[in-house]
């Protein structure tokens, strides 16, 4: 799996239109002579047949050495690492908020099922799973930003201030506001369906209707019986959006202008830039993996039924 | 002793989100420039300031002369740092700068230049004579690039005393003020020496001195940039203090930010319908002036009918330029002239006629027997419908506007039009393959376009048309005649001034007359930016605002 999913992203890049040598070697690349564009393809080893390139590509994986970005010059480690605690603060943060505010909503109209509540918070819900992120992104810069000038629009932190401490901690968290509340948003509506769904399923089943019967309160039966049950499966769903949550950002990150990985891939995308393209495709390639891996372990562990 | 002039490709280059392009570069580049000042649009506000934002939308890298980007805005940023031997001056004509005096002889093969006193690096070491025979031979040895290009017709530099350089040329060069000593950024010795491998150069203590206004104290690709003055400056102490460049993932992020006040300025053209949103705030304002970058409809002239003349002159007669401009730039641009330069240029020659006139054109095609026989609305060529497919960059919303607009209009005279929008990589490897026009074009029609330096150098329209691929590097077209072709030669080579217009004169009607790309429009440049932060903005002809002579001192100015 792993390597079919690592050799995909060796392989999409070159399949891709275009070339990267104006990007090595500049926009003059159209002022070079024949011999100056094969000496840039040379020193960037893109001469080599792909299999020797293919190989040295699992060689740079092997021993971590990814080598330099064509575009900054700057060995890839660096800029991928310099990148991932953004987009985990952006992923973090929104898979708690979402995933809390989901199971909460979720719950609930479970248990008014066919009520006022459920049937809105459901028509809600639908509209927001189909809201383009970039839009509901712009919408807030505009609202937020541009006309109320409550909170920053693009950044991770102000550039060239200088912040320390606790004022630095707080430039942080103003800044990821509006990504973060966009992202929770928009990823609510996965959790709720799901925390919605098996809390119906759970509603059904026998011993529900036996700790009614032995007369506790609705809401005890809720909170004790109902939702603990109803979780499992959600378990999964947010174990899995943890996997994604690598790769789920590149249009948040975009639309904030927020230096995070999603940035970086679009960045290297757009400019062919092979390295980059290929460590940042496989860092969401091993999250995805990894998060999968998690939920399938982490299930058995807490649903005891479905050991074997 | 012949007369500066202009340099090569290059310079302002697009590019949207992409890095790319000197080629089929996107949306507006280069600058807007101050194509005179009855043209600028009303610019005005605070001369000096103490920190000003200015948003960019591109990657650029380590801004080293060896490791920047993109040509725009990744080299201005860059020359902010660095000083080359003369700069030019607001109307675009190469003046002394670090080097005080240029005498060329009279064979065009030696300069002699004799240094500005007095100039140091930024860490206070004198810049001198043997600096810049290092920077010649560093750049030439080193690997290949711009700079490394332009000295390629240097054979020699010597440095006869502490301030006076001797350059020997191959061959002569009537551009090689402004192609070459207007263009090199100059490097220190002490620093650059102990550099092996200055494509990878990081950004450190030592690789961030130069000469120029500002230095580079803070770098994080991607990120942001800080520039603080230089207060030793040789021109004089800067105009503004601190420079704060903030890298968006696109206009749209930026302009926001611009219009919340996060920004101050950008260094991206806005878009037309943007420049009346943003002077209607109240608070903001837009430096708008006419800019040399181009927007042309090429052709593949390999393939028929595309390969007479009287064909192509067809199509650019049908095309009406003027319409393009009010419809889709809102007036926010200057057509395009037949013989391609821009009537704002010193080199523009006004007896050269661009026409619209889709009567004429239907008779042209007419008489080339292509009729529409079956009465379909589309002329048919061998029995096969006239119609071509083009292609336009999908990431330019105001090109493919165009491509809409221009696909109706040749279908007004018989000729079909599918307008297909593609990824600007995939635009580029179609119509310059490697960006090498040797390696052939696989396209029957496109948007195009070239940066502002296009233009700013005069020698460069032989490289549009000329056959022989060493000069006709950027004839993504595969045009080739032979008349043309000795123009194109004679207008590289030409010493004298005045026998040079002349031969530049032919140039433009030749290739009116011939058509072997369409000009359509020239995009006003169009900065916003907050006057009551900064607005002392100094245009260069056709590049625009967004140089380090916006933040020269008036007495500094070349």
């Amino acid at each position: 799996m792993l390597v079919v999913a690592v050799s995909l992203n060796f392989a999409l890049p070159r399949l891709m239109p275009g070339s990267p040598l104006a990007l090595i070697a500049g926009v003059e690349v159209g002022e070079m002579t024949a011999e100056e564009r094969a000496a840039v393809t040379a020193d960037a080893g893109l001469d080599r047949p792909l299999v020797v390139q293919y190989l040295s590509y699992w060689k740079s994986i092997l021993t971590l050495d990814f080598g330099y970005s064509f575009r900054q010059g700057t060995p890839i480690e660096e800029l991928v690492l310099d990148r991932v605690p953004w987009t985990l603060l952006l992923t973090l943060t929104a898979l708690v908020v979402s995933g809390v505010i989901g199971i909460a909503l979720g719950a609930f109209a479970a248990w008014r099922r066919g009520g006022k509540w459920d049937v809105s918070s459901l028509a809600v819900m639908i509209a927001l799973e189909s809201t383009p992120q970039f839009w509901l992104g712009m919408l807030f810069i505009a609202l937020f930003s541009v006309s109320l000038g409550w909170l920053p629009s693009f950044g991770a932190t102000t550039a060239g201030a200088d912040l320390t401490g606790l004022a630095w901690l707080a430039d942080v968290a103003e800044h990821a506001v509006l990504p973060v509340l966009t992202l929770s948003i928009l990823s609510i509506p996965a959790v709720y369906l799901s925390m919605r769904y098996s809390t119906l399923s759970v509603l059904g089943e026998d011993y529900i209707r036996t700790a009614q019967a032995k007369g506790l309160r609705p809401r005890t039966v809720m909170l004790h019986h109902v939702v603990r049950t109803a979780l499992l499966p959600v378990t999964t769903v947010l174990a899995l959006r943890l996997g994604w949550a690598f790769g789920g950002t590149v249009v948040i990150e975009t639309v904030f202008s927020y230096p995070g990985l999603g940035r970086l891939m679009y960045d290297a995308v757009s400019a062919r830039d092979y390295p980059v393209m290929q460590a940042t495709f496989l860092v969401f390639t091993i999250a995805v993996l990894l998060a999968n891996l998690l939920a399938d372990s982490l299930y058995p562990r807490l649903d005891p039924r479905v050991r074997v | 002793m012949f007369h500066r002039r202009i340099s090569r490709a290059g310079a302002p280059v697009a590019a949207l989100v992409a890095v790319l392009a000197l080629g089929a570069c996107g949306s507006g580049d280069g600058g807007g420039g101050g194509g005179g000042a009855e043209d600028a649009g009303p610019a005005g506000g605070a001369s000096t300031a103490e920190s000003l934002r200015i948003g960019i939308m591109s990657e650029e890298g380590n801004l080293t002369p060896h490791t920047y980007a993109t040509g725009f805005p990744g080299l201005n940023l860059t020359m902010l740092s660095y000083d080359s031997l003369m700069q030019v001056d607001e109307n675009g004509q190469p003046q002394p700068w670090l080097a005080e005096t240029v005498e060329g002889s009279a064979d065009g093969l030696t300069y002699t230049l004799s240094l500005a006193d007095g100039v140091s690096w930024h860490d206070g070491e004198p810049l001198t004579a043997e600096d810049v025979v290092f920077s010649v031979d560093y750049y030439k040895a080193g690997p290949p690039g711009r700079f490394a290009t332009a000295m390629g017709n240097v054979t020699q530099a010597v440095a006869q005393d502490e301030s006076t350089v001797v350059l020997t040329l191959a061959t002569p060069d009537p551009s090689f003020e402004i192609r070459v000593l207007a263009d090199v950024p100059v490097l220190a010795e002490h620093i650059w020496s102990g550099i092996a491998d200055p494509d990878v150069a990081p950004f450190d203590e030592s690789t961030n001195v130069g000469s120029g206004p500002y230095r580079l104290v803070e770098s994080d690709p991607g990120v942001s940039y800080s520039f603080e003055a230089n207060p030793e400056y040789f021109r004089g102490e800067p105009k503004v203090d601190e420079l704060v460049v903030v890298q968006f993932a696109d206009e749209a992020g930026a302009t926001a930010a611009l219009r919340s006040g996060e920004i101050d300025t950008m260094m991206r053209s806005i878009s037309p319908e943007q420049i009346d949103v943003l002077r209607g705030t109240g608070t903001l304002d837009v430096v708008e002036a006419p800019e040399y970058t181009t927007t042309l409809l090429v052709f593949n002239t390999a393939v028929a009918p595309f390969d007479q003349a009287e064909f192509r002159r067809a199509v650019g007669l049908a095309v009406d330029r003027q319409r393009l401009v009010d419809d889709v730039f809102l007036g926010a641009a200057v057509v395009g002239n037949a013989g391609w330069v821009h009537p704002d240029s010193p080199w523009y020659d006004e007896s050269v006629e661009t026409v619209h006139d889709p009567e004429q054109a239907a008779g042209l095609l007419d008489d080339l027997g292509l009729t529409d026989s079956d009465s379909d609305g589309i002329r048919e060529l061998d029995g096969a419908p006239l119609s071509f497919e083009l292609l336009v960059a999908s990431n330019n919303a105001l090109r493919m506007r165009l491509a809409e607009l221009i696909g109706e209009q040749l279908g007004e005279v018989g000729i079909g039009v599918e307008v297909s929008s593609v990824e600007m990589q995939t635009l580029d490897d179609a119509v310059w393959p490697g960006y090498d026009v040797t390696q052939g074009r696989n396209y029957d029609l496109a948007m195009w376009g070239w940066s502002a330096a296009s233009q700013a150098d005069i020698g460069q329209m032989a490289s549009l048309v000329a056959t022989d691929p060493a000069l006709g590097n950027l004839n993504v077209t595969g045009y080739s005649d032979p008349e043309t072709d000795a123009l194109a030669a004679q207008l590289d080579t030409e010493l004298d001034p005045a026998a040079r217009e002349g031969v530049a004169d032919q140039l433009q009607q030749r290739i009116a007359e011939e058509a072997p790309f369409v000009s359509l429009l020239h995009p006003n440049g169009a900065y916003g930016y907050n006057p009551s932060v900064f607005g002392d903005w100094v245009s260069i002809t056709g590049t625009g605002p967004m140089t380090k002579l916006s933040f020269i001192p008036d007495d500094g100015q070349p």
